[in-house]
């Protein structure tokens, strides 16, 4: 469907340039609910804007369905936009809005308003097509800017951190509309976010960037379970990263042993570190808290604290080398006192960092 | 029991009563602040439009000044002539030729003035909002000057040995001057000039709000840039130039200084027409007329245009 191949964007000119996106790859697969997830700053906009057309690339290129499009100008792409502003025409109505892009591709006016009449359907705004957009909410100018950005078919929608103005609970109605807006439609979303559990919820891929570049493109679950480097796990969610040795490679694991403990086997992404020093990242429910003079113990630490959350608690545990962990337990151990770990070993991940 | 009903309802009589004495009160208040504002509208716009209109309709004095005799002579001598033997009407069209004249001299100003001042009215909006005061500024700059001096600056310019002239035929593009001042040409420029700020200003100021990222929403819709144009730009920067159009239109029509100075005042417009019965022409009862008869063709046209607008508007809606 959409790929980039070698994108990168520089925006200025010598001394004063900002490079926004470093030699970008990636593959979107058609009729995907596709996300880019990172930090404020990483270039998630800058390759919504290169895909929409808004931006050129300064070098590399972009294709659709093996068509490269990095010269065409916007509105000669088949692709739409849900601004983050929403962007709607303050001096049209509703219907207007929504036919405005119809319009200008000269469709029948019947056709037209058939389609309007649908996607107001379809967003549930049936009762205000006459309205003007300032009239209405902000969760309701959203759901305009939707109707209006699908109304032409695109082949591919971007999202640009639609949810974002919107407060909590209006955000989980409209994170379960979009889902069902995409899979109703079957057209392709690029859905641009910073927060992770809004990627995991709705996503069938997640690409992470930091920094201008693409760190991991894989399904939450991938993302979540086996992140490959120290940024992707710190980003998704309450990991525990732990230093560890990297003793060496078998096969497609890795063998480490932490301070103290002995060695085991563990996930890795690829075989490129160099033995020494490495990071292990360690998901707070596949630790098993046992004694301290428990063989199996691969960690040592002393209770910090522990909270009950409803389905268990969580303990915060020091580590001996003074790295804090959080594990989540049943029946967590008294404050104070020493305890060892036992991690789940097929769950621990080797980390670029 | 009984006196207790009658002191509660006594008491909420008395409310009553204070209530209304407030609310009168406060209407009398309300009145005392309107005063300044009605006075002032009384003054300066009321009482010269009555002194106008009563004028209008009296003789003129052989001096100037009126005689206070009702006549409708003025208004007649707008299109008709009297004959000198027979006292009978003919049909006279030269005073229709001014204001014809002055219509479409005013209407290429507001035309001039449009397609110059939008693009700067559209640059200065689009400036990042530091920076934008500085160019308003400089857009003002030149109206600390008096008019006057502006205007004999301009005809120093346009004039045979001015600076336009020189310049070209230094450049070599013209061997003789190209006679520019005392032309209609030269009035125009010299109109559009010192009226172009009045375009700018209103429009800059429908455009100071405006959202330059419903440019890509329209460009990502499928809208070539003129398209953008034609259905975002303009439709939102309408009441700015309605407000600059009639802005430049009604001062233009009644210009004194630059058709007289510029033009020669070889050929009248409406401002000098009118200027001329207070002064020479001493009539000043067809001067009233002459300027009570151009603010009903101002209001017609204003009314006519609004009304057009209105119904786009609802066609669009
Ligand atoms: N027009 C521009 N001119 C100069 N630098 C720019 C421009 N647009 C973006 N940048 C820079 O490029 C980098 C990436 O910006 P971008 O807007 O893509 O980030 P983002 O991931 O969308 O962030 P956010 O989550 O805050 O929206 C930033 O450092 C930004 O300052
Ligand atoms: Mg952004």
């Amino acid at each position: 469907m959409i790929d980039a191949r070698d994108v990168t964007k520089r925006f200025g000119e010598g001394a004063s340039a900002v490079t926004a996106l470093e030699r970008v790859s990636l593959h979107v697969p058609e009729g995907s609910f596709f996300t880019l997830l990172g930090p404020s700053g990483c270039g998630k906009t800058t390759l919504l804007r290169l895909i929409a057309g808004f931006e050129l690339p300064s070098e590399g290129e972009i294709a659709l369905d093996g068509e490269v499009i990095g010269h065409l100008p916007p509105n000669k792409r088949p692709v739409n936009t849900v601004f983050q502003n929403y962007a709607l025409f303050p001096h049209m109505s509703v219907a207007r809005n929504i036919g405005f892009g119809l319009e200008m591709l000269n469709r029948p006016k019947a056709e037209i308003s058939a389609t309007v009449e649908e996607m107001l359907d379809l967003v549930q705004l049936g009762a205000f097509a006459a309205r003007r957009v300032d009239q209405l909410s902000g969760g309701q100018q959203q759901r305009v800017a939707l109707a209006r950005a699908l109304a032409p078919r695109p082949k591919v929608l971007l999202l640009d951190e639609p949810l974002s103005a919107l407060d909590l609970k209006l955000r989980k109605g409209m994170q379960g509309e979009l889902k069902r807006l995409q899979a109703e439609t079957g057209i392709t979303f690029v859905f641009v976010t910073h927060d992770q559990g809004e990627a995991l919820a709705m996503s069938d891929q997640i690409a992470v960037m930091s920094a201008g570049a693409i760190q991991q493109v894989g399904t939450p679950e991938e993302i979540y379970t086996t992140p490959q480097s120290r940024f992707v796990a710190d980003f998704i969610g309450d990991t525990n990263i732990v230093p560890a040795e990297l003793l060496g490679y078998e096969g497609d694991k890795a063998r480490i042993r932490f301070a103290g403990g002995q060695a085991v086997l563990a996930n890795a992404a690829s075989a490129t570190l160099a033995p020494g020093a490495v990071h292990v990242a360690i998901r707070p429910e596949t630790i098993t808290v046992c004694d301290a003079a428990d063989e199996a113990a691969l960690l040592h630490g002393t209770v910090l604290d522990s909270s009950y959350f409803g389905a268990g608690s969580q303990m915060r545990i020091r580590l001996r080398g003074g790295t804090e962990v959080q594990a989540q337990v049943a029946q967590p151990s008294p404050t104070g006192c020493e305890v060892g770990l036992i991690p789940d070993t097929s769950m621990l991940q080797v980390l670029v960092d | 029991m009984g006196q207790g009903v009658e002191h509660t309802l006594s008491a909420a009589e008395s409310l009553r009563q204070a209530a209304a004495a407030r609310s009168s009160a406060q209407r009398r208040r309300r009145l005392f602040l309107l005063l300044p504002a009605v006075t002032i509208i009384g003054i300066f716009g009321l009482a010269p439009l009555s002194i106008a209109l009563l004028y209008s309709f009296l003789e003129p004095g052989t001096y100037g000044g009126v005689e206070w005799v009702f006549s409708t002579d003025a208004y007649v001598q707008f299109l008709f002539e009297r004959d000198i033997f027979d006292d009978s009407l003919i049909f006279n069209s030269a005073y229709l030729q001014i204001f014809a004249r002055s219509f479409g001299l005013a209407l290429f100003t507001m035309c001039g003035t449009l397609l110059l001042g939008f693009p700067v009215a559209y640059f200065i909006a689009a400036r990042p909002p530091e920076q934008r005061n500085f160019w308003l500024f400089a857009i003002t700059l030149p109206f600390w000057t008096n008019l006057l001096i502006r205007t004999y600056s301009m005809l120093l310019i346009v004039r045979d040995e001015g600076f336009l002239n020189l310049t070209l035929m230094k450049l070599g593009v013209i061997s003789e001057p190209i006679e520019m001042l005392y032309t209609d040409g030269a009035v125009l420029v010299g109109l559009v000039y010192s009226f172009l700020p009045f375009m700018i200003l209103p429009i800059y100021a429908s455009l100071e709000k405006f959202d330059f990222s419903l440019l890509e929403a329209g460009h990502d819709l499928y809208a070539s840039r003129a398209q953008v144009f034609r259905h975002i730009v303009i439709p939102i920067s309408r009441p700015g130039i309605v407000g600059g159009c009639a802005l430049v239109l009604i001062p233009s029509l009644g210009a004194y200084i630059t058709p007289e100075l510029l033009g020669g005042g070889k050929k009248l417009m409406i401002g000098n027409l009118i200027a001329m019965q207070f002064g020479s022409g001493r009539n000043w009862p067809f001067g009233s007329a002459a300027a009570l008869i151009l603010m009903a063709l101002v209001l017609v046209a204003m009314m006519i245009s609004l009304r057009a607008g209105a119904e786009k508007e609802s066609r669009h809606g």
